[in-house]
């Protein structure tokens, strides 16, 4: 049952992403080259609706949350490594999935890396853990956490600020 | 008013390319199947179950190698595929291959058309940077935890710090980039 929950999920959202252009590489690119904003507005939209959503769950204790580590600077470095191949493929590792459902090769191509970039860092993980992961460990912070209010204080005006950026920004068709 | 018309006719020079869905539907959607999961399960990951696969992978061919790595057998617990978090994943290609046959949008077209444009239309070049791209691409994600679905949407949703320090970076790293790679500096 479980199962089958997650592949109609999944589904739902690889749906979701091939429908709405996200797993395209052309409207990937043009976004990062900031020339189409239409998949930042995208994603603006989807955190302002998942803020709202997670948060109001969490006030009535519905919600299973599963909040990452912070460590220092080590998540930042994997994040500007990340943004690097992200750039240089043009899909994440989700969008990869889909476009190789759509049929591109190339993003085919991204999944096989993908397999091998993950291997070779399972292996570097003894090596890199002790430099960079446990090094500036802070535990699952999270920012109404360490300010003491519930989520849903900061959820509220942050949400709204991302759905009112998606709504604000430029649509292709508009300003070029 | 009058000029809706042009605008209507510059937005979609490749009607291919269009996407069916606009991007506040879209993200309407994404951020549904986030509240579901998270509901139901909890919140939306892919990029750990690339480690599951190699890790099962490398357990049929070469066992004592897959056990002798402590990461491998940790995430890719009792080296099986039947979660739901696999399951999951498996779903993101389904849900995309169907919605690109329902829609008449599946193409085996192999070099995007930005990337012709800059770097010339031979596949080879584009599959072999493709494939670099996602070495990179997962190196970082396995080593920040996460990746755009477990970081930035689900993440940032849940007001993880972790989460925020690693969309941001992600995105000025990205953004520089794209424009140096397209040679967008300098020019207006």
């Amino acid at each position: 049952m479980k199962l089958l929950l997650g592949l109609v999920l999944g589904a739902a959202f690889g749906a979701v992403l091939q429908l709405s252009g996200a797993s395209s590489h052309t409207k990937i690119t043009n976004a990062l080259r900031l020339k189409d904003l239409t998949i930042i507005k995208l994603i603006l939209t989807a955190i302002g609706v998942g803020l709202l959503g997670v948060h109001l769950l969490d006030l009535f204790g519905w919600a299973n949350m599963k909040v990452k580590d912070l460590y220092m600077p080590g998540v930042a470095v994997a994040g500007l490594i990340f943004g690097v191949g992200f750039a240089v493929t043009g899909y994440c590792p989700g969008t990869a999935l889909a476009a190789a459902g759509e049929g591109k090769p190339d993003a085919w191509a991204t999944v096989f890396g993908g397999l091998f970039g993950a291997l070779v860092f399972a292996f570097m993980f003894p090596d890199l853990e002790s430099l960079l992961i446990s090094f500036g460990q802070y535990g699952p912070v999270t920012i109404h956490g360490s300010f003491g209010v519930p989520g849903l204080v900061l959820a509220v005006p942050l949400g709204a600020l991302c759905l009112w950026l998606a709504f604000k920004l430029p649509d292709p068709g508009g300003a070029r | 008013m009058s000029d809706l018309q042009p605008r209507q006719s510059t937005r979609s020079p490749d009607s291919t390319v269009a996407p069916i869905l606009s991007w506040w539907a879209g993200g309407l959607g994404i951020g549904l199947v986030l509240i579901v999961a998270v509901a139901l399960v909890q919140p939306i990951g892919v990029s750990t179950q690339y480690v599951v696969l190699d890790g099962v992978l490398l357990h049929q061919v070469l066992p004592d190698v897959a056990n002798q790595s402590s990461y491998l057998s940790e995430i890719a617990e009792g080296w099986t595929l039947t979660t739901y978090e696999f399951f999951f994943v498996l779903g993101i290609p389904l849900g995309a291959f169907l919605s690109s046959l329902a829609t008449k949008r599946f193409s085996t077209r192999c070099v995007p058309g930005e990337w012709i444009t800059r770097f010339g239309a031979i596949p080879g070049g584009r599959l072999v940077w493709s494939f670099i791209g996602g070495f990179v691409l997962l190196f970082g994600a396995r080593f920040g935890g996460g990746c755009t679905s477990g970081h930035m949407i689900s993440g940032v949703s849940q007001l993880a710090v972790s989460s925020l320090i690693f969309s941001a970076a992600l995105f000025v790293s990205a953004i520089v980039t794209a424009r140096w790679l397209y040679g967008d500096w300098g020019k207006r």
